[in-house]
C-alpha cells in the first residue's frame, strides 16, 4: 500500500454543528450572482482594452503558403513571427512510447483542424476586430484530412505529425490470468460500444484579458480558467517571463466542466503579445468559437469482451478503447488521458481479478480533446454496464442482483484492483440495493407486462454502478506520467485585527460553493460564523501556491488544507484565549466566534485584538498576529473513491423515437459530506449533463473535417423539460485516507447516467429486437435501429 | 445613428451602429452587466431583459430598433418584492451554481409568475425551457420559482380577499 505512515489528523465529523461540517449552509457567494453582480472575464473594465477576434483556420488540414494582411491594419493583426521567443506547447507524457507534437500558440505553417487559431486581430470592439480578421487573406494549399477513428487507425492515411501512423500512445493495463477465466467461463459476452464526440459548453465562454502592469513590472494575465497557478508556471516557461513578474488570476468563472482546465492556446498567445504592448488586450470566447476550437470531449469506441460464470460473476475482461483525441496534446493532460482512463479504469466497482486492457489515443484533424466533467469514466461505466446487463440477459438474472453480486465487499476494503487502484471503504451492493429500493423493481416490471406492446410507448428500467476516483493524489499523477505532480493543495487561513477570518486557497470556485464550504471546515476547528468568513481564491497574487478545481479535489484536498491550517491556529486561539481567561488552553473551545471555557468566555474579537494590536496582552514567548498556511496531501496516493449506482425508469415513443425520463434515482456515497444540499446540486447537475450526452450532445463531423454543430440550434443542450428531478439516497462512508473522511464527488453525476438511460431504452425495446450500444441516442438512432430490426424480422 | 430610451427607468440617448445589439449597448457603455452573454444567436436565454415590460433576448435585439422603448435588466428591479422573493427562493433552493445563467433565469421567471400566476410542474418547465442552465440541472430553479409562484400566489388571493 502507498500509505504514508501518519494517521489521518481530521477525524470523520459524526454529529454536525450549525455551520459546521455537514450542515446545509446557505452559500456566501449567492448573493453577488443574485444581484447581477458577478465579474466575468467579459464584464472586467480596464480603460483602454482593445478586444480580440481571433483568425481561424477554416479548413481542417493544410499548409500555409502565404497570409496576406491588409494595409493599414499594421499593430493591429499579430502572428506567430510577432509574439517574439516564445515556445510551442508540447505536452507530454513521460510514460514509453508516448509521441509529442508541437502545437504553436499560433498556427504559421500547417492548420490541423477547423477553428485553430491562425492570427490575433484587434478592435475597439469585438465586431471591428472581426471585421479586420474577415480581410486577410490566407493561401492555403489543403491536404487530405484524417477524421474518423477508422481513418486514423489506418496506417494508408496521411500523418498528422510526421509519425510513421496516427497512434499516439498505447497503454496496456491489466493483470490476473485472462486465459484462464475464459476457460473457466460458461458465458462469454462480447460488444463494441461507442460514445459520440461532445463539447464540453460552460455557459460562459473561455476568456483571456492581459497588460503589462508597469509600476507592478508584471504581466497579468485574466483568464477564465480553473487552475491560475499552474497556468502561471507553464505560461512563465513558454514565453520566458518569471513567475515572479507574471500574475494569473480567474474572475468569477460562468462554469468549467474541465474545458478551462487546461492550457490554452489563446493564453500564451495573448500573454505573450500583452508583454510587447502599451495597453490591455481581451478575447472573449463567443459559443461558435466554443462549440468548434474549444477543446473537445469523448469519442470513444470500445470492444469489450466478459467471461462470466452461469450466476453472471464476473471471471474476467478484455478491452480495447480507441480513443480519437483530435489534433494534438493539450497541457498538461496529453492526448492520451482519455484512453488511458478509460482502459485503466474498466473494471469499475466489481472485484474482477483477471483485465487485460488496450488503451489506444489516435491523432486526427478534428479540435483537440481535453477533460469533460468524468474524463474517460461515463464511456467505461458505459460500456462495462451495458455489457453487465447482456451478461445479466445471458444468465437469465436481473441485472441489479448481477451487479451485486460482483462489487467489492466491504470487508474486502482497502481493495487494490487489478489496475492498481486503491479502493478505499464503501458498502458498494448497498448503493445497488437502495437504488433498486428507490425506483421499485417489482413495481416497474409490473408496469411493463401490463403496458409495453399495448400502444407506441414501452417503458424500460436501467441500472448503473461505478466508482469515481477522487482527489486522486501524488501516485496517481505519477504513474499517469504527467510532467507536472498534482499531488497536494494550500490554503493559508488568517485573523484579521478586527476579529474576522479571511482565508485563501488556490483553487478556484466556479460554482461548487468553495466559499461556503471551505468556511464551514473554518467554522469547524475555530468556532466563527461561516457566513462571516471571506474566501479568496482563483489569484496567483492573493494565496500560496497550488494546483486548482479539477478531478473533484477540492473539497477534499482544499478542504483538508483549511482543516489542517485552522487546527493549527486554534491551537494558538487557545493558548492566548487561555491567558486572557486566567485557565489551562486544553480547557478552551472554540463555539460562536468566542474561547470558551466552563462558564468564562472571551469573543475572538479580544484574542484578535491581543494578537495583532496588544503584543502586551500575549502570554509569554507567543509571537504576534494569526494566521497560518498549510496543505494537504490525502494517505493514499490514488485518492478516495465515491461510488454511486443510479436506477432510471424511461418511456420510449416507437412512433417518434423520444425518450422520456419517467424516474431517476441516485444511491451515492462520498464518505463525511461537508453540505449535502451542496453535493446533492452537484448530483443533479451531473446527471443533467448525463442525460445530454445519452441523448442529446454530439459533435458531428463531415467527411472534409468540418465541424457541423457550431450553434445551440445544432448542438442540443438538455433543458429544463428534458430533466428530472433525482431522488438522492446518499450513503456516508468516510474515506480513512482524506481529512474528515471527505471524498470527492464533483463529476459522480455525469459518469453514470449515459449507462443507465442506454441500458434503460434496450431494456424497453428488447421485445422489438432493438440493441443500441452508442450515444447519443437521438430519436433518428432509435427510429433507424426499430426500421432495422423489423426489416431483419421480415426476412 | 441616434436612439433614445429608457433604460432602468433612466432616459439614454446614444450613437450607435445599426449593428450593434442590445445587450452590447448596455452592457458596454451603461456597465448593465447582469446582461449575460451565452450564445448571441437566441437560444440560451442568459441576456433576458424586458422590453416595454415583455421578456426578449438582448443579443439578438438591435439597439436601433429600441426607440421609445422602456428597457429594464436585473439591475433595474431593485425594490421589485417579487425578484427579491425570487432571489430569497433561489438561494434557499440552490437554484445557481456558478450564476452565468442566473440573471437571465430570474427575469424569465419573474415574467412567467407576473403573467401566469400558478402552473403545473411540467407547465413551469416548459416556461423555463428557453433558458439553459449548465451547472444545476434545473431542480433548484424549479423548486425555487415554484416556491416563489406559491407565495406570490397567495400573497395576491390574500390582497383579493382583503380588498373585498
Ligand atoms: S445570449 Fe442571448 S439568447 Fe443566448
Ligand atoms: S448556474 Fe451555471 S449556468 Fe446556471
Amino acid at each position: 500500500m502507498s500509505l504514508t505512515s501518519a494517521p489521518p489528523a481530521l477525524a470523520a465529523v459524526t454529529a454536525p454543528r450549525p455551520g459546521c461540517i455537514g450542515d446545509r449552509v446557505l452559500r456566501n457567494e449567492d448573493g453577488r450572482f443574485l444581484a447581477g453582480h458577478g465579474e466575468y472575464l467579459a464584464d472586467l473594465d480596464v480603460p483602454g482594452t482593445r478586444e480580440i477576434a481571433f483568425l481561424r483556420s477554416p479548413v481542417a488540414h493544410a499548409r500555409i503558403r502565404a497570409i496576406a494582411i491588409p494595409e493599414g491594419a499594421e499593430g493591429r493583426v499579430f502572428l506567430l513571427k510577432d509574439l517574439g521567443d516564445i515556445h510551442p506547447v508540447r505536452a507530454v507524457l513521460t510514460s514509453p512510447g508516448f509521441r509529442g507534437s508541437d502545437y504553436p500558440a499560433l498556427a504559421a505553417d500547417t492548420v490541423r483542424f477547423v477553428g485553430e487559431p491562425i492570427a490575433i486581430c484587434l478592435g475597439a470592439t469585438r465586431a471591428e476586430a472581426e471585421d479586420l480578421a474577415q480581410e486577410i487573406v490566407v493561401d492555403f494549399d489543403e491536404l487530405p484530412p484524417v477524421v474518423e477513428i477508422e481513418q486514423a487507425l489506418d496506417p494508408a492515411s496521411p500523418s498528422l505529425h510526421g509519425w510513421p501512423d496516427n497512434i499516439c500512445f498505447v497503454s496496456t493495463p491489466g493483470g490476473g490470468d485472462l486465459d484462464a477465466a475464459a476457460k473457466a467461463a460458461a458465458v462469454t459476452v462480447s460488444r463494441e460500444f461507442r460514445m459520440a464526440r461532445q463539447c464540453v459548453v460552460s455557459l460562459e465562454g473561455r476568456g483571456v484579458m492581459a497588460w503589462w502592469d508597469r509600476r507592478l513590472q508584471e504581466l497579468v494575465v485574466y483568464s477564465s480558467t480553473q487552475q491560475p497557478h499552474v497556468i502561471r508556471t507553464v505560461l512563465a516557461k513558454l514565453i520566458g517571463v518569471p513567475e515572479h513578474q507574471l500574475r494569473v488570476v480567474a474572475p468569477d468563472v460562468g462554469g468549467g466542466f474541465g474545458v478551462k482546465n487546461n492550457l490554452q492556446q489563446e493564453e500564451v498567445a495573448i500573454a505573450a503579445l500583452a508583454r510587447r504592448l502599451k495597453f490591455p488586450i481581451r478575447w472573449t470566447e463567443d459559443r461558435r468559437e466554443h462549440l468548434i476550437a474549444s477543446p473537445q470531449a469523448r469519442e470513444h469506441r470500445v470492444r469489450l469482451t466478459a467471461h462470466a460464470d452461469a450466476q453472471g460473476r464476473i471471471l474476467g475482461l478484455e478491452a480495447e478503447a480507441v480513443v480519437n483525441a483530435g489534433a494534438y496534446s493539450i497541457w498538461p493532460w496529453s492526448a492520451a488521458m482519455e484512453a488511458n482512463m478509460v482502459a485503466g479504469i474498466l473494471t469499475g466497482p466489481y472485484a474482477i481479478e483477471a483485465y487485460r486492457g488496450r488503451g489506444v489515443t489516435v491523432v486526427s484533424n478534428k479540435a483537440p480533446l481535453g477533460p469533460y466533467r468524468g474524463v474517460g469514466r461515463p464511456s467505461a461505466c458505459f460500456t462495462l454496464e451495458r455489457l453487465v446487463d447482456e451478461i445479466a440477459r445471458a444468465v437469465g438474472r436481473e441485472p441489479h442482483a448481477v451487479r451485486i453480486d460482483n462489487m467489492v465487499r466491504p470487508e474486502q476494503m482497502p481493495y487494490r484492483t487489478v489496475t492498481g487502484k486503491l479502493f478505499d471503504s464503501g458498502d458498494y451492493a448497498e448503493s445497488v440495493r437502495q437504488a433498486a429500493a428507490m425506483i421499485d423493481v417489482p413495481a416497474v416490471r409490473a408496469r411493463q407486462t401490463r403496458e409495453n406492446g399495448k400502444g407506441p410507448r414501452f417503458i424500460g428500467l436501467g441500472f448503473a454502478s461505478y466508482t469515481e476516483q477522487t482527489a486522486h493524489g501524488t501516485d496517481e499523477w505519477i504513474a499517469r506520467g504527467l510532467t507536472e505532480v498534482f499531488g497536494y493543495e494550500t490554503a493559508t487561513v488568517r485573523f484579521t485585527p478586527d476579529g474576522k477570518l479571511i482565508i485563501e486557497a488556490a483553487i478556484q470556485n466556479h460554482g461548487q460553493g468553495l466559499e461556503t464550504t471551505l468556511a464551514q471546515v473554518a467554522a469547524e476547528e475555530l468556532g466563527v460564523d461561516p457566513a462571516d468568513v471571506v474566501v479568496r481564491h482563483g489569484d496567483t497574487a492573493v494565496s500560496p501556491y497550488g494546483m486548482g478545481t479539477f478531478a473533484s479535489r477540492s473539497m477534499v484536498m482544499a478542504g483538508g488544507a483549511v482543516g489542517r491550517a485552522s487546527r493549527q491556529l486554534a491551537e494558538k486561539v487557545k493558548r492566548i484565549a487561555a491567558h486572557l481567561l486566567q485557565v489551562k488552553p486544553d480547557e478552551v473551545t472554540l463555539a460562536g466566534n468566542c474561547a470558551v471555557a466552563g462558564a468564562r468566555s472571551v469573543p475572538l474579537k479580544s484574542v484578535t485584538d491581543a494578537a495583532f494590536l496588544h503584543p502586551e496582552n500575549l502570554p509569554a514567548g507567543e509571537e504576534p498576529c494569526l494566521d497560518e498556511t498549510t496543505t494537504f496531501q490525502p494517505l493514499s496516493g490514488t485518492g478516495a473513491f465515491a461510488y454511486a449506482t443510479h436506477a432510471v425508469v424511461v418511456a420510449v415513443d416507437t412512433g417518434t423515437g423520444l425518450v422520456e425520463i419517467l424516474e431517476y434515482a441516485v444511491a451515492h456515497d462520498c464518505g463525511t459530506m461537508v453540505n449535502p444540499m451542496i453535493v446533492e446540486g452537484q448530483v443533479q447537475g451531473g446527471v443533467a449533463q448525463g442525460i445530454g450526452n445519452a441523448l442529446l450532445e454530439e459533435s458531428p463531423y463531415d467527411s472534409g473535417g468540418q465541424p457541423l454543430a457550431s450553434t445551440f440550434a445544432d448542438y442540443l443542450v438538455p433543458g429544463a423539460p428534458e430533466v428530472p428531478t433525482v431522488r438522492i439516497a446518499h450513503l456516508e462512508t468516510p474515506s480513512p485516507f482524506t481529512a474528515y473522511g471527505i471524498k470527492g464527488m464533483g463529476e459522480g453525476g455525469a459518469i453514470a447516467a449515459p449507462a443507465a438511460i442506454l441500458n434503460a431504452v434496450n431494456d424497453a425495446l428488447r421485445p422489438l429486437g432493438v440493441e443500441l450500444n452508442e450515444t447519443p441516442i437521438t430519436p433518428k438512432r432509435i427510429l433507424t435501429a426499430l426500421h432495422d430490426a423489423r426489416t431483419e424480422r421480415a426476412r | 445613428m441616434k436612439v433614445s430610451f429608457t433604460l432602468n427607468g433612466e432616459a439614454i440617448t446614444a450613437d450607435v451602429e445599426p449593428r450593434t445589439s442590445l445587450a452590447d449597448l448596455v452592457r458596454g457603455e451603461h456597465r448593465c452587466t447582469s446582461v449575460h452573454l451565452g450564445c448571441e444567436h437566441g437560444v440560451c436565454g442568459a441576456c433576458t431583459v424586458l422590453i416595454d415590460g415583455k421578456i426578449a433576448r438582448s443579443c439578438i435585439t438591435l439597439a436601433v430598433a429600441l426607440d421609445g422603448t422602456a428597457v429594464t435588466t436585473l439591475e433595474g428591479f431593485e425594490g421589485d418584492a417579487l425578484m427579491d422573493r425570487l432571489r430569497e427562493a433561489f438561494r434557499a433552493h440552490h437554484g445557481l451554481q456558478c450564476g452565468y445563467c442566473t440573471p437571465g433565469m430570474l427575469i424569465t421567471a419573474h415574467d412567467l409568475i407576473r403573467r401566469k400566476g400558478a402552473l403545473s410542474e411540467a407547465a413551469l418547465r416548459q416556461g423555463l425551457a428557453g433558458n439553459i442552465c449548465r451547472c444545476t440541472g434545473y431542480a433548484g430553479i424549479v423548486a425555487a420559482v415554484a416556491a416563489a409562484m406559491d407565495e406570490h400566489g397567495d400573497t395576491a388571493r390574500a390582497a383579493a380577499i382583503a380588498a373585498e
